[in-house]
């Protein structure tokens, strides 16, 4: 089984090589490359899965720096076993999705082997069994993001995505990187579960604990796209669809509920689980509130993921592993599903991603409208859904305990219940009613079945099946099973189910638009729906602070000082300098080159003298 | 083989270069690729040489006994280490100028200052040792004084007075370990011996902060390297501030470790003060080679804060910096003279798309950005993980702060990678050809290997770098 993860890991990085190699010869082998792989990755997964016994453990170690020893192993137990199928599960299915998508690009062979190398990434930090490990698997998919974010390079707002991408979630990281310093300092090791034992164990000190978790938590939140650094990944939808479907999906925004859930003992033994579920409870009602307003397709479900990882967030931070992993799984399948449909969506409609232009989509694409609906059937927390387990699971471990029982599970409640109105409003205005731009409606074509339908099949089969076995994931992924029972459970299936069938009653029965109309344009829900649908503005502060203090104010400062006091000193003195050479300059040929040819020589002659001063 | 021919052949091949290919240009390239491929070779050839620990006496020549002017030469690990580093970053330099105006004269000085640099490594006395650092300013004044941009006298004669000047302190202490040590050899010298240790302490220190750069001397450098043409600018960070880092290990840390480790909170603080300052002036840096070489800085204050430590491990990480940072700093200071003289702009608001006209320079100029904000896989992530592991280990938690240097290293490298080579054509890029001379891209080329190659695997340089300092231990372990 070892010799298996370790082609595991280093398959995608060649891959990714051979990608784009073969891609070089034709462009089509760029793809099948990368769907063979795909493919064997997944494979391979699952063999690793089927015959799991025990813990697969490799440490190793990377370099020797002098006396200390840095590792760099592998270790994959059950929690990443199941990361390890959705990061390659989905990710395969992206890739063959892609097939169709990425046809008519120029650049597919650089494009699959930044895919392959991004999953590769996520294999990598799933399978650490040290933080260096893992801060290196970290750091590739934050690259692997900004490589794909900006994957269409030669317009702007592209390339700014990316650089908000990297740059937001680099912030976390360092936070991060000063934590694997402070932990070597203060346990001399870097290896996960152990780390998980010491703190367990209460062998770190308390206060110390607490600043690692939070610096890990930073990390998290960029990583995640939690409050405050979520605006990239709302920019991020700059990028290929597909690659928002794997960033929301397979890869990148799970790992920072992986982490924490990785370092879960930690986080129990440093107290810090509380910071944990509020910045949760914050960012779920931030994400879901303003996912209610967007008119992009994408930005809709952008924000409804920063919104569903809050509440995996607030699961791990009330202190339910299983809940908030099982949230996370279940997340991951029906938000790839409903990327990988907005991407049929939009790929089928001339890249338009305005909803309001869409409308009546139905007729065209009954397929995808089924399955996009099968996913907000998931997204809203409908039973049997594996949506609706989970969720219910969040919500009852907030309110059993008492330390979030209050505000922050009503934020989740409040959260879960809008997040069904922001999906219908999406699958309404795109799927029903009367095309609103005929133009478009007319030119919209028919996708695929076998590259675009069918992975849109498999994933709402996969999140309708799910919901039968919630307990043997929640299992997996935290080694015991729950014991919360779903009677409160059947209250918020209850609500939700209501509340789905008023919005229908309302779309297709009263169906006053006058009346919307009228509410919207009053001035206090402008100003209310503007705040939403900038996310609150937190973009616009952070973009005014970066720009006017940090580089107008500070570096700007620095760079007066520099010019004008130290420079300005070392100037005066290379006049004087100067003034001094052009003296010697008139006895000489006046050219500065012989000049400081003769210093040269000088100074040797100055040497002697000195030196033989000296020796007597 | 006995050293001492690789230090006054090459004056000698250099005037003779100078002289007799005037006409015939290119056999000067040529002669100066097979010494430095030599070179490489007779350093590559010393490391099976070495004992275990202490030095290799590679003999003693042009002797004055009666005042102690003995052309000692000895190699150790550290200046092997160094050695070899010279010679593959002269091999790379003297490919990517292939293309270089007046080149008899042009590679006559490399060769020059091939001879002088290996002196500088070589020779344990502390007077050649002397005369071999002030010779290396010669063909340095010269290469930027002729083949520089505009303001290249300006910037010739303020590099040269400003090192010229801190030589003057390094000198001033040389003469006092000589009247205190009754030595110039630098290897007889013991801590023990020395009547003003902090006195000749804080000479060194100045005059080689200046070299390195450190805070405030850094003035110096980022004039230089905007005025230098390319391929000297690599030299000058490759090269010139590893002698100056070289010399703060050797003579200051190695030399006098009991001061040094008394003093050791100035380097510390002018090293912290260094990264940040540098890091800020790069962020607030519109011009591509300025915001390059402040970047260089900021990178020498991550090695100067490794060496605060003065441990084992603090040092190891110091040397490994150096290393990388030579390797990193090289393609993107060779790329940025590159996109300068293509599109006739310093200016990053100038520039912009490149990577849609030239894809695969544009790629290794991403890469080598990648390395200097510290990503895993590059050179750069090792050196800032151990940098931050043994200064952790040495000064306690708050050296965390270390950490947050490579924040200001991701602004400035992306948002620089934002404006110079994605995002639209700019008016300038759409109109120029980015077509570039074979072995100049070769030599990109093996830089982007080498930062990956010892970034994935560092334990190839561990393997040498660690016994460097292995002296250090027993060392640091009676302090």
């Amino acid at each position: 089984m070892p010799n298996l993860a370790i082609i595991l890991l280093m398959l995608p990085m060649f891959g990714a090589l051979f990608a784009f190699l073969s891609g070089k010869i034709n462009k089509k082998f760029a793809f099948w490359s990368a769907e063979i792989i795909g493919l064997s990755l997944f494979l391979i997964t699952l063999k690793l899965y089927s015959s799991y016994t025990v813990p697969i453990d490799l440490p190793m170690t990377w370099f020797s720096l002098g006396d200390f020893s840095i590792p760099f192993g592998i270790y994959i137990d059950e929690l990443s076993l199941v990361m390890l199928l959705i990061a390659t599960g989905l990710g395969f299915l992206d890739i063959h999705f892609a097939h169709d998508y990425m046809a008519k690009d120029p650049h597919q062979p650089r494009y699959y082997a930044k895919v392959l190398f991004f999953i590769g990434g996520m294999i990598l930090l799933v399978s650490a069994k040290d933080m260096v490990s893992l801060f290196t698997g970290w750091e590739f998919m934050g690259l692997a993001s900004y490589l794909l974010i900006s994957f269409w390079h030669d317009q702007n707002a592209p390339a700014d995505a990316g650089v908000s991408a990297f740059l937001f979630t680099r912030f976390g990281d360092i936070f991060l990187f000063a934590s694997i310093g402070l932990l070597f300092y203060l346990t001399g090791s870097l290896d996960l579960v152990h780390l998980n034992e010491l703190a367990s164990n209460g062998k770190i000190e308390q206060n110390m604990m607490y600043l690692i978790a939070i610096f890990i938590f930073i990390a998290a939140i960029g990583k995640s796209g939690q409050f405050p650094l979520f605006p990239w990944l709302m920019r991020a939808m700059e990028g290929p669809t597909t690659v928002s479907a794997l960033i929301h999906g397979a890869t990148m925004v799970n790992s920072g509920i992986y982490i924490v859930a990785r370092l879960f003992d930690f986080y129990v033994a440093a107290e810090a689980l509380l910071v944990v579920a509020a910045f949760g409870a914050i960012s779920a009602f931030i994400g879901a509130t303003s996912a209610l307003v967007q008119s992009e397709l994408k930005k809709v479900l952008a924000y409804s993921t920063m919104s569903h990882l809050s509440l995996a967030f607030i699961g791990l931070g009330a202190g339910s592993l299983a809940a908030g992993m099982t949230h996370l799984v279940n997340h991951a399948v029906f938000k790839a599903l409903l990327f990988l449909g907005a991407g049929a969506i939009i790929m089928s409609a001339s890249h338009v991603k305005d909803m309001w232009r869409f409308g009546g989509l139905k007729t065209k694409m009954p397929l995808v409208a089924l399955f996009m609906g099968l996913g907000a059937l998931s997204l809203s927390g409908i039973p049997p859904f594996s949506g609706f387990y989970s969720k219910d699971a969040i919500i009852i471990a907030t309110l059993t305990n008492p330390l979030t029982s209050g505000l922050i599970s009503s934020l989740t409640l409040i959260a879960g219940i809008l997040s069904i109105a922001y999906i219908a409003r999406l699958w309404f205005l795109t799927f029903s009613g009367e095309p609103r731009d005929k133009e478009l409606f007319l030119k919209t074509s028919k996708p695929s079945f076998f590259w675009i339908v069918l992975p849109l099949a498999i994933m709402a089969i996969a999140t309708f099946l799910m919901g039968f076995s919630q307990e043997s994931i929640a299992k997996l992924v935290s080694g015991n099973v729950p014991q919360e029972e779903h009677v409160s459970g059947l209250f918020i299936g209850l609500m939700s189910s209501i509340t789905l069938l008023a919005l229908i009653v309302y779309y297709y029965f009263v169906k006053r638009l006058d009346l919307t109309k009228k509410i919207a344009a009053q001035p206090l829900m402008r100003s209310i729906h503007k705040v939403l649908f900038n996310g609150y503005f937190i973009e616009f502060f952070i973009h005014y602070f970066a720009k006017e203090v940090v580089i107008g104010g500070f570096a700007k400062s620095i760079n007066w000082i520099d010019t004008y006091i130290i420079d300005a000193t070392v100037n005066a003195t290379v006049k004087v300098a100067q003034r001094v050479k052009m003296l010697f300059a008139k006895t000489h040929t006046g050219y500065t080159s012989d000049n400081s040819g003769a210093m040269a020589f000088g100074i040797l002659i100055l040497l002697i003298i000195l030196f033989i001063g000296g020796a007597m | 083989m006995s050293g001492v021919e690789l230090i006054f052949y090459p004056f000698i091949i250099a005037l003779l270069t100078a002289v007799f290919f005037r006409q015939n240009s290119a056999v000067s390239k040529f002669v100066a690729l097979a010494l430095f491929t030599y070179m490489l070779l007779f350093s590559i050839n010393l490391f099976s040489q070495l004992p275990s620990s202490g030095y290799l006496d590679l003999g003693t020549y042009l002797s004055v006994p009666k005042f102690d002017f003995i052309l000692t030469l000895k190699v150790d690990m550290l200046s092997t280490i160094m050695l070899t580093l010279t010679s593959v970053l002269l091999l790379l330099v003297a490919l990517s100028s292939w293309s270089m105006k007046n080149q008899a004269l042009y590679y006559s000085l490399l060769i020059f200052f091939s001879g002088a640099i290996f002196g500088v490594f070589m020779s344990t006395n502390l007077l050649w040792f002397f005369i071999f650092w002030e010779l290396t300013l010669v063909p340095m004044y010269f290469l930027v004084g002729i083949w520089g941009e505009e303001r290249r006298i300006y910037a010739a004669v303020k590099f040269f007075l400003y090192t010229h000047v801190a030589s003057m302190f390094v000198l001033l202490a040389f003469f006092l370990i000589h009247k205190e040590a009754g030595t110039f050899d630098m290897t007889l010298v013991r801590e023990g011996m020395l009547l003003s240790p902090v006195l000749i302490w804080w000479l060194l220190f100045v005059g080689f902060s200046v070299k390195m750069p450190l805070f405030p001397f850094h003035t110096w450098l980022p004039d230089a390297h905007v005025q230098a043409p390319a391929p000297i600018s690599v030299l000058l960070a490759g090269v010139l501030l590893k002698m100056g880092a070289y010399a703060m290990i050797r003579m200051v840390l190695l030399l006098l470790p009991e001061t040094s480790q008394q003093y050791a909170w100035v380097l510390l603080v002018l090293g912290l003060i260094t990264l940040f300052y540098a890091g800020f002036m790069a962020i607030y840096e519109t011009h591509l080679k300025k915001m390059v070489a402040y970047s260089s800085i900021s990178h020498m204050g991550l090695v100067a804060i490794a060496m605060a430590t003065l441990s084992y491990s603090g040092l190891s990480a110091a040397l490994y910096e150096m290393i990388g940072h030579a390797f990193v700093i090289a393609p993107l200071f060779l790329l940025a003279g590159f996109f300068h003289h293509k599109t006739g702009s310093w200016e990053m608001k100038d520039m912009g798309g490149i990577m849609q006209k030239a894809p695969y320079i544009s790629a290794i100029f991403v890469l080598a950005g990648l390395g200097a904000l510290g990503l895993p896989g590059t050179m750069g992530f090792v050196g800032e993980l151990s940098i931050l592991l043994s200064s952790i280990k040495s000064f306690g938690l708050w050296m965390a702060v270390v950490a947050f240097g490579s924040m200001l290293g991701a602004a400035y490298i992306i948002w620089t990678l934002r404006r110079v080579i994605y995002g639209e054509m700019s008016e300038v890029v759409r109109k120029t050809n980015f077509s570039m001379n074979i072995f100049e891209f070769l030599a990109l080329a093996i830089f982007a290997l080498f930062i990956i190659l010892f970034g994935v695997f560092p334990n190839l340089l561990f393997e040498y770098i660690n016994p460097a300092f292995a002296q250090f231990t027993s060392l640091g372990g009676a302090l």
